[in-house]
């Protein structure tokens, strides 16, 4: 059957999710297997909350925040960029391939940025195929 | 925790999001999913009729969750947790799942964004089973203001809220107040004069007792939250003073295009290529003169310098072709054999009275020339001795379709409003985001214009986006008003979504404290645990994800609620198997 990848995203409240919804209000177009959580600062995306994603089969995972200096609580965004370079090496010694993983600044107003990086994140997931530890968790969930 | 007993409503918004998700197929799918009581659709669930269908349902299922599946929680999660609390049930026992601006509006595909949408109810019924009652929060409000900037627009907010009794602190960079509105001469469509109307205006703000005014001053770390603000006014002095303020008016205003940028038009080179701003000067001076002191015979007026540009600035600014009609009526009375070419890319005479200025002005024996802002500019060259003036311009003629030279001896540069450079330092201050074209971001665009996504912090005027004196002057005493209304209140509510500690799990490693922006966190030395102060916490949650043992996390985004959030986006994907 096709491949239709899905992405789960986590975007700040304040830049990256306004830019998201700025895109919807354009009507701009883009792939539709994004999955957008919110969370108010990039800052409070958790290494956990990657690697779950990943665990739970997801193909690829966005992180999206403030550009640098634009941080709605200072500094967050910059918190973000440092646990986002460990949780880098820290997927590759999983195996689970680097452009699976994307960090990208999207500010509010953003929305045409935003839908082209959906775009070419859900075609380089195509690329890549399904994601290794999707299909160990299907073999789980049928022999269940 | 009580049993959850969940209802979800889908909401069709009229066809926005009905024509491209089967809302149907929605309520079926996840209708029958564990805690869920029922699954509704219905045209409009912001509406009346809408809210009351989920009030009665909370009463007549004892439905303790809420979910409503339509446009994006920041538009109307407020409204829906409104109603819940309406019902009886706390509001944060409610959850939205945005399937209007991230799935219905960017998608082709019926059948795709139908399936997204499962998906994102789905992780909404997964998360809300998680969602803990709160408690809202009041703080009292300092009934002080501070206002950034002592142009038209800050002066009249200073005004209006020092005139109804209470203090305001008006911060101006340069050693005036006025403005650039105190640079004009004449004010368009009446042709009345700007510095009869800033000049009172000025007097009032100095001579009130209730506004203090610090000149040649910036304002430089502001810290606190809506009502209770506090900063530093650095102004040379070795000391600076401390301020201590409820709210605050950024009427930071605006920058004029540098027009040197654009090579066609020799600003800098030719010394009688002059930009608005300088020719207002000239015309208050009240002599329209050439470099060699001569009365010019011939004068061009560009527009849309700097505007409506691929290149520069793709927005209008809005005032520059109604203050050029202005130029053509100072200079037709003042000179009134001097030839005027009106080099215009598009007229817009939109505001109140303006169209009838620009027909009446049409009378004035001008010769209007059309050049196409994105094929060629107007291109200045100096003229030989045999031309008899001093610059020619060279020009496509839209309307004719000739190329035609243009003799002229002075030339006026209408040129765009851009946002301060020093912006940026602002933003840092007050915490405001900036669009694309670096303007101050409103928190509504149509709704809520003069408010900001931080609370307590309003935008006026020029800082927001282009407009001409009575907007800005409009967007001013609203600022105000809401300000005003505020401090009537005498407190308003707060951020609950705090960090909170479960200081059973607290190790007191004390990483929360390094990585908190709010300095709101500190250690309890006799429990050796960590606190939080909730009154400086401002939800960013960048605590919890630093904490290496889980103890500290934001209410409402807790870790439990997000990772069942992103268990139940993934939930489907195994059906496709």
């Amino acid at each position: 059957m096709n491949f239709r990848p899905t992405i789960v995203a986590f975007l700040c409240n304040w830049c990256a999710y306004t830019g998201a919804d700025l895109a919807g209000t354009s009507r701009m177009r883009y792939a539709p297997n994004i999955r957008i959580i919110r969370v108010m600062c990039s800052g409070r995306i958790d290494p956990t909350f990657i690697l779950t994603a990943f665990q739970q089969g997801a193909d690829g995972v966005l992180v999206c925040g403030c550009h640098p200096g634009d941080c709605h609580y200072q500094t967050g965004n910059y918190k973000c960029l440092r646990r986002f370079k460990l949780i880098e090496k820290y997927i590759a010694q999983m195996g689970i391939e680097p452009e699976r993983l994307k960090l990208e600044w999207i500010s509010a107003s953003e929305g045409k940025q935003f839908a082209e990086l959906v775009n070419e994140m859900t075609k380089a997931i195509l690329n890549a195929g399904p994601s290794k530890v999707k299909s160990t968790l299907e073999v789980k969930h049928l022999k269940s | 925790m009580e049993e959850p007993r969940i209802g979800v409503y889908i909401c069709w918004c009229g066809t926005n999001i009905a024509k491209m998700v089967d809302v149907e197929a929605v309520a079926s799918e996840v209708g029958n999913l564990p805690n869920v009581v029922l699954a509704k659709t219905y045209k409009y669930m912001c509406s009346d009729p809408g809210q009351d269908l989920i009030i009665k349902d909370i009463r007549g299922h004892h439905l303790n969750r809420v979910i409503v599946a339509a446009c994006s929680p920041r538009i109307h999660e407020l409204t829906f947790r409104n109603a819940v609390e309406k019902a009886g049930i706390n509001p944060y026992l409610f959850e939205m799942a945005n399937i209007r601006e991230q799935d219905s509006w960017v998608h082709t595909d019926r059948s795709e964004a139908t399936k997204k949408a499962i998906d994102l109810v789905i992780a909404a019924i997964h998360r809300v089973r998680f969602h803990e009652p709160l408690q809202k929060r009041s703080v009292n409000v300092d009934p002080a203001t501070l206002v950034i900037g002592g142009g038209i627009s800050g002066m009249v907010a200073a005004l209006e809220i020092a005139n109804a009794g209470k203090k305001v602190y008006l911060v101006e960079k340069t050693d005036h107040l006025g403005g650039h509105v105190a640079r004009f001469d004449l004010t368009f469509p009446h042709l009345s004069s700007a510095k009869q109307m800033i000049r009172p205006i000025i007097q009032r703000v100095e001579n009130h007792p209730n506004i203090e005014v610090f000149k040649q001053s910036v304002i430089r770390n502001v810290n606190g939250y809506i009502g209770n603000f506090d900063a530093l006014v650095v102004n040379g002095h070795p000391e600076p003073i401390e301020l201590k303020f409820g709210n605050i008016i950024a009427a930071t205003g605006l920058k004029p295009f540098d027009p040197s940028k654009i090579a066609e038009y020799g600003y800098g080179k030719f010394p009688d290529v002059i930009t608005s701003m300088e020719f207002e000067e000239m015309l208050s001076a009240g002599k329209v003169l050439t470099k060699y002191g001569k009365e010019p015979r011939n004068i061009a007026i560009i527009h849309c310098v700097g505007s409506r540009s691929k290149v520069y600035h793709e927005y209008c600014s809005r005032t520059c072709c109604m203050v050029a009609l202005k130029f053509i009526n100072q200079i037709r009375a003042g000179l009134p054999d001097c030839n005027i070419y009106e080099i215009y890319a598009d007229m817009r005479a939109y505001g109140k009275g303006c169209e009838e200025f620009y027909a009446e002005t049409t009378h004035r024996q001008i010769i209007f020339l059309m050049f196409d802002q994105q094929e060629k500019l107007p291109v200045i060259k100096q003229a030989e001795r045999s031309d008899n003036c001093n610059m020619l311009i060279e020009m496509d003629e839209k309307l004719s379709g000739e190329s035609i030279e243009v003799p002229v001896d002075m030339v006026v540069l209408m040129v765009n409003m851009e946002a301060h450079e020093d912006v940026k330092e602002v933003v840092h201050a007050i915490g405001v985001s900036l669009c694309g074209n670096q303007f101050f971001i409103e928190k509504h665009p149509k709704l809520d214009p003069v408010a900001t996504t931080t609370g307590g912090v309003y935008i006026v005027g020029t800082c927001q986006g282009p407009k001409d004196i009575p907007d800005s002057v409009a967007q001013a005493r609203a600022a105000a008003a809401r300000i005003l209304a505020t401090i009537a209140q005498g407190s308003v509510a707060v951020e609950v979504t705090t960090a909170f500690v479960n200081e059973a799990f607290c190790c007191g490693c004390q990483t929360c404290i390094k990585v908190c922006p709010y300095t709101a966190i500190s250690f309890n030395e006799v429990k050796k645990v960590s606190e939080v102060n909730e009154v400086l916490c401002k939800g960013c949650g960048t605590c919890g994800s630093a904490c290496p043992s889980g103890a500290i996390t934001s209410k409402h985004f807790t870790d439990h609620q997000i990772l069942s959030e992103i268990e139940g986006i993934m939930s489907m994907s195994y059906k496709e198997i």
